[in-house]
């Protein structure tokens, strides 16, 4: 049956992806885009609609009706508005501080030759690698101590730790492909080291640094673990946290559940429209490469 | 995925002499000046955390408010092996990761195998790849309070399972013991899935073609080609991929938090959230340390399996 599907394949001089395996690998890819896609559309169809629509039997497949209470309610709500704020604040601060250590650090890794350089980076992609539950609890003895408990800062920090690692590899891997004849050329001219690193490198490493803070802000927009330990009451609760509070709640507000849900997600689907080669970049750099 | 992004510490360019502007400071210095930085930092904010959890480990801790710590040695250990929660939760763990790992690694094969192979366009396939990793953005959160939304006894799941008589009438995925825990594999599936099929997907942009065209004229079919070329190349990158995904499952904590707080009747409490519980909860600090060293423990001797891999493949 194969062989003959094959032949006549190759009589009729169809396509060389037109095969049996063809045809089996699109109808995975269907079935692999129905089960990410779906859950994806019913998470926002839900927030944009009358709950009876999600729970009947059938549901609706499709919204009939389409309200933007959910939505409303959200943006009425300065408790809402908050947790939205902290999480951009803790995102894009864990960004800009992992980009600026790392970037520094790679450069030194590098362009210098540094003493068991090979042992650092190992351990520190080793330690990133750690998950974060298992140092919660020093980790809130610390906070308490340094009287940074219940601040940005501690949950900034905290991020930063995790996301720097992979940062420091990222760049440390575009500087190495950036040649060093340009920074010696200015170094001739009379540049001294943190000058040519300002004016030939940093232009030249715009692209790694973008990457790099997408990755780092990616990470702090979705950590839940330290949000959970380092802060306390609602004033600086991030949307990751507020989410989970919502669904244990007794009576469970689909509607306003998955609007906030949507509105903790969609931000990252348009950075990735935008940044796709960068976050799939920063998803293997946790691998030390094939 | 390839020679572009390659880190392999080997390829570092040596630096030269000539680079190093003439003066009394010596040139290394300014590297370790730059790294200095960021090595501080890990090092208080991670180092001392890690060390700390050993000591705190050793103690007892008493009193809410101003807590007193006395050495108890390892009382907390042996109190640890008798504890019948710890058991139940290292069960759930366990299962919770060996499930999501086998589960990722299949499915992260098929897709990048999928992916990689002839489309009739390159934008369509990378428009797919895209779609297909979606789910990788979403928070452990956020993907779980979709995943009940869709779990939920009057949801689209039960609804279609009914309809089709596979099942006599709804069951609550996330309320039932025997069901709770696999829904929560099955959230972590869908949303960590990604990272496999991207790193796979690397790994098999790296085998050359001249291999498989000089096994079709030896008369390999696909299958053979599959078993001896694909496989034993991607092995490598198939071990690492899957003792990072182990190290990072078994922490497992979001999803439970969010999810089912652990139960029903314990079935889904896992090492993670256990931790948390009797770090935060019972404010018993020294035998949550003690659960944390016992993680820590079962996972360095991953990590050490995972960093010989490592360099294996760095330096072949």
């Amino acid at each position: 049956m194969v062989s003959a599907l094959g032949h006549l394949g190759r009589r009729l001089r169809m396509p060389r992806y037109l095969t049996i395996y063809g045809v089996i690998t699109a109808i995975l890819l269907a079935i692999g885009l129905i089960v990410v896609l779906f859950p994806i559309a019913w998470m926002v169809f839900a927030s944009m609609r009358p709950l009876s629509e999600t729970f009947g039997s059938p549901p609706a497949w499709f919204p009939r009706e389409v309200t933007s209470t959910a939505y409303t309610k959200i943006f009425s709500d300065p408790r809402q508005l908050r947790y939205q704020f902290n999480t951009y604040i803790i995102s894009l601060s864990t960004a800009i501080l992992s980009v600026g250590l790392g970037a520094l650090a790679a450069y030194g890794f590098s362009r210098f030759k540094i003493w068991g350089a090979e042992f650092i980076l190992l351990s520190i992609m080793a330690l990133q690698m750690l998950p974060g539950v298992s140092i919660i609890i020093p980790f809130y003895n610390l906070a308490r101590r340094a009287g940074v408990w219940n601040t940005y800062l501690a949950m900034i920090m905290a991020d930063t730790v995790f996301a720097l690692a992979i940062s420091i590899w990222l760049l440390k891997s575009y500087i190495d492909s950036i040649p060093t004849d340009l920074e010696e050329a200015a170094m001739v001219d009379g540049c001294n080291r943190f000058q040519s690193l300002y004016r030939i490198v940093l232009p030249l490493l715009a692209p790694g640094l973008v990457g790099t803070a997408t990755f780092a802000f990616l990470y702090a927009w979705n950590d839940f673990v330290f949000a959970t330990i380092l802060r306390d009451g609602h004033d600086l609760m991030p949307m990751t946290v507020a989410i989970g509070n919502f669904f244990t709640q007794a009576n469970r507000d689909w509607n306003a559940i998955m609007a906030l849900n949507t509105m903790a997600t969609l931000p990252l689907i348009a950075i990735f429209v935008f940044l796709q080669r960068w976050v799939i970049q920063g998803m293997t750099a946790g691998a030390l490469k094939e | 995925m390839t020679e572009q992004y390659r880190t392999d510490i080997q390829d570092t360019p040596r630096p030269r002499r000539h680079l190093s502007p003439k003066g009394k400071w010596p040139r290394q210095a300014t590297g370790y000046l730059m790294i200095a930085p960021a090595i501080i930092f890990l090092l208080l904010v991670i180092i001392y955390p890690l060390f700390e959890v050993f000591r705190l480990s050793f103690f007892e801790f008493t009193g809410l408010r101003d807590q007193t710590a006395t050495f108890v040695g390892l009382k907390n250990f042996v109190s640890l092996m008798d504890d019948r929660i710890y058991w139940i939760s290292m069960k759930n763990t366990l299962i919770f990761v060996i499930a999501t790992v086998i589960l990722h690694a299949l499915i992260g094969l098929v897709f990048a195998l999928a992916l990689h192979q002839r489309w009739p366009s390159n934008r369509l396939r990378d428009l797919v790849r895209g779609l297909l990793i979606l789910p990788w953005l979403f928070s452990m959160a956020a993907a779980g309070l979709v995943w009940a939304l869709l779990l939920n006894a009057l949801g689209p799941i039960n609804y279609l399972l009914v309809a089709s008589g596979i099942l006599e009438r709804a069951i609550d995925f996330l309320g039932d013991r025997d069901t709770a825990l696999w829904a929560l594999i099955a959230v972590n599936v869908w949303k960590s899935y990604p990272f496999y099929m991207i790193m796979l997907l690397g790994g098999l942009q790296t085998i050359p073609p001249d291999l498989y065209a000089a096994a079709k004229v030896d008369g390999a079919d696909r299958w053979q080609r599959f078993a001896f070329i694909t496989l034993p190349l991607m092995r490598s990158i198939l071990v690492a991929t899957t003792a990072i995904d182990f190290i990072t499952t078994f922490g497992v904590f979001d999803l439970v938090r969010t999810l089912t707080n652990g139960g029903p009747a314990r079935s889904t409490i896992t090492l993670g959230y256990y931790t948390w519980l009797v770090g935060f909860r019972d404010v018993d600090f020294g035998y949550g340390a003690a659960i944390s060293v016992s993680m820590l423990i079962i996972m360095s001797v991953a990590m050490w399996f995972y960093l010989r891999l490592g360099r294996e493949m760095i330096y072949g």
